[in-house]
């Protein structure tokens, strides 16, 4: 992005045309150079870790990683057996689509309010929810986890009673901590939407439900659409909050569940490659699925149309 | 925010939350009374329809340590009908988040280690006294010692052990002619012969940052002796002191001895040069054959021998596993009724006839029929040592282990010449942990 720009600027400011050319013609052949070394760099990683994940251990734990040979796909089979992905790739789910959805819900209605009503508290309202995406989750630990501990639960929600090692609590804390995000893009989304609509709308009889419901979320759905492809993403990769809130290890969702395939002292790394391939497969699927909302997430709210 | 949250989902949501607050609360206060029925209806014995809640650090199918405590639970439930409900997590997220596991809401049963660690616990309240639980037949004083918190009481029963020595590779032995040495010259002969001959004697990797605290715990027992070494790791001793000074400056001697660069090498990777003959010998624990598997029947050990005459070669490293009952476990007496049964000789017979691999029980009257070579030879080796240590990161306030001692000992390996330095910077560092 940056590098273009320049180069747009010297096409036009720069009367004689060809110079220009010249110009960015060298400068995009340098940039193109450093994005392919710096792309490398980042992809070198997660090449090397797919091609390893395809190799049986002894052959690279005798002859080393520069080594070329010891060619295998157990390890996938494996690493889904011996890590029980299946159960932990449902608990993911239970946890990542729910709280997806409450999120998207719940924001969605602050960002009306916050866009379609001029409260003298709007602005201070954003700027709660913004405040807290500032803080770190982390520095919350010990007080999410005392709270929780005392929040009871019927146990059919949850065995122990307690919020603590239910898939409530891992639903409800990544929803409070997305939701100040969603909110801000969602606003910002909305604030772009014609006021128009809204007045010959009331002049219809639409009620406030109805707008929200009926006008503005139709027409908020490809923000909505960018938001839930980064919320899948970012929901499931969690990591932190897991650990901390779930004990019990049938419960730990998919990337907590990773652990599973390091033993106490001795670790195959070749086996864990080929698990960590298998937790970022469905990342993966929902980005090439959802590419072009998943770009166009990143740049929403950016510009007021 | 998750307060705003909740109070919106609530809001939303309050037909269904009523119901269920009602459901609730009729289930709840059921619990609590069959509760309240279970303990006075066991005893201490464990009626049959009780359900105890046994937490263990090991995942699901990761392997035989799995299927002994698997077998364990399983055995229990055929002997004294109680349901066990078993927790399974992996053996490292069950260590790092052990301490807001026993604060939220822990199993009534759940595996750990003997030691500082479990001492740990036991001060702070989180587990159960276990005095009445003990003594336990075929367990002998070291072990009981082992589980005894410093407030005299125990905490813990022990389940199985390894010990830390000195592996080789016999065949490799046996054909240049080396047999374990005893003492410091003939360690010294040994390893000047094995370089002449182009073999690294000492393997060594400490990428991992814990690999090279068995090193140091052997030669500051070999040097300073047991009770020394169990005083410092407590908190008791000057680490700037002449007699760690001492234990440092003995293995700058010996480091050339050792494979070169060992920050960038995991002990894996050192266990494989010595597998592969690149290496002579390797100091760490019984598991280091899971490494090597494909020598493992060529491989044997000997004790760290000793340096110091008058100190001797009679103390090791030997970390003992094992159970306690969490105190914020909800069926205190079932918990304390299989934590007995657990530290038996038939618990440790069910278990290592339900795995590949057997572990080394710490019940005497355990049967060893099951054993390798090296455990058997490791049962006979620790129950011959006078003391025994658990480890570093056992021994000693686990934060002082790695947040100090890992980078301390890993200083020290990059620039050996620096002890000075190095040991005042743990004495600073000690100071303020313990206080």
């Amino acid at each position: 992005m940056s590098t273009e720009t320049p180069v747009a600027a010297a096409a036009t400011t720069a009367p004689p045309r060809q110079e220009g050319g010249v110009m960015s013609r060298n400068r995009g052949v340098i940039a193109t150079v450093i994005t392919a070394v710096l792309a490398l760099l980042w992809l070198f990683p997660l090449f090397w870790a797919v091609l390893n994940s395809f190799r049986v251990y002894e052959y690279t734990q005798a002859n080393g990683y520069l080594s070329f040979g010891g060619w295998t796909t157990d390890n996938y089979r494996q690493a889904w057996s011996q890590g029980n992905f299946g159960l932990h790739m449902r608990n993911s789910m239970l946890v990542t689509i729910p709280a997806v959805l409450l999120t998207l819900w719940l924001s969605s209605m602050v960002a009306f309010v916050l866009a379609r009503f001029s409260f003298r508290f709007n602005l201070t309202m954003l700027g709660v929810f913004l405040a807290a995406n500032l803080l770190p989750p982390q520095a919350l630990l010990i007080p999410v986890f005392r709270m929780f501990r005392e929040i009871p639960l019927p146990t059919f929600m949850s065995e122990n009673g307690s919020m603590l090692n239910s898939f409530w609590a891992l639903i409800l804390v990544n929803t409070a901590f997305q939701l100040g995000f969603c909110t801000f893009v969602l606003s910002n989304y909305m604030k772009t939407l014609p006021h128009e609509i809204y007045e010959s709308a009331e002049l219809d009889g639409a009620g406030v439900w109805r707008q929200y419901w009926q006008l503005t979320m139709p027409l908020v759905r490809p923000a909505l659409a960018a938001l839930a492809t980064l919320q899948f993403t970012w929901i499931y990769n969690e990591f932190f909050w897991a650990t901390v809130l779930i004990q019990q290890g049938d419960k730990l969702p998919i990337t907590s569940a990773l652990n599973n395939l390091r033993g106490q002292f001795f670790t195959d790394t070749n086996l864990v490659a080929a698990g960590s391939v298998i937790v970022a497969l469905p990342v993966l699927v929902v980005f090439f699925a959802l590419q072009k909302q998943f770009v166009s997430g990143l740049t929403l709210g950016s510009t007021k149309g | 925010m998750p307060r705003s949250a909740l109070v919106t989902m609530a809001a939303s949501r309050r037909s269904v939350l009523r119901g269920m607050a009602l459901g609730g609360l009729a289930l709840g206060s059921g619990g609590l009374l069959a509760a309240c029925g279970g303990d006075d209806g066991g005893g201490g014995s464990s009626g049959s329809g009780t359900t105890v809640k046994f937490g263990i650090n090991e995942a699901k199918g990761s392997g035989p340590a799995y299927d002994r405590l698997a077998a364990m639970a399983a055995a229990y439930t055929k002997e004294t009908d109680t349901k066990v409900d078993l927790n399974a997590v992996d053996h490292n997220t069950f260590q790092e988040s052990v301490n807001t596991y026993l604060q939220g809401t822990p199993d009534d049963v759940f595996t750990w280690f003997a030691g500082f660690r479990m001492a740990q616990f036991a001060e702070a309240g989180l587990i159960t006294d276990l005095s009445d639980v003990w003594p336990i037949d075929g367990m002998n004083d070291s072990f009981k010692e082992a589980s005894t918190a410093p407030d005299g009481k125990q905490y813990f029963v022990p389940k199985d052990y390894y010990p830390w020595a000195v592996f080789y590779r016999k065949s490799i032995f046996e054909k240049n002619g080396w047999t374990a040495p005893e003492t410091k010259d003939d360690l010294m002969s040994l390893m000047d012969d094995m370089q002449g001959k182009g073999i690294t004697p000492f393997a060594f990797g400490d990428k991992q940052g814990w690999p090279a605290m068995g090193t140091f715990d052997i030669l500051n027992m070999r040097l300073n002796g047991f009770d020394f070494h169990m005083s410092l790791m407590a908190g008791d001793e000057q680490w700037d002191g002449d007699e760690v000074k001492l234990v440092f400056e003995t293995w700058k001697t010996l480091l050339p001895y050792h494979q070169e660069d060992p920050l960038g090498r995991n002990w894996e990777e050192a266990a494989t040069s010595m597998g592969n003959g690149e290496c002579g010998m390797y100091l760490l624990g019984t598991f280091v054959a899971d490494a090597v598997a494909d020598v493992a029947d060529d491989l044997d050990f000997f004790t760290f021998p000793e340096l110091d005459s008058s100190i001797g070669a009679d103390a090791l490293d030997a970390p003992i596993d094992g159970f306690c009952v969490a105190a914020g476990g909800q069926n205190q007496e079932a918990g304390k009724a299989m934590a007995k049964w657990l530290g038996s000789a038939a618990a440790a017979d069910a278990a290592n006839s339900g795995a590949d691999v057997p572990f080394i029980a710490a019940n005497s009257g355990a049967s060893t029929s099951s054993y390798s070579a090296l455990q058997k030879k490791s049962a006979e080796v620790v129950g011959a040592a006078a003391n025994i240590a658990q480890f570093m990161d056992r021994d000693t306030n686990a934060d002082f282990a790695n947040t100090v001692m890992v980078p301390s000992i890993q200083d020290f390996l990059k620039n050996p010449d620096d002890i000075d330095g190095i040991t005042s910077s743990i004495q600073e560092q000690a100071a303020s942990i313990f206080g």
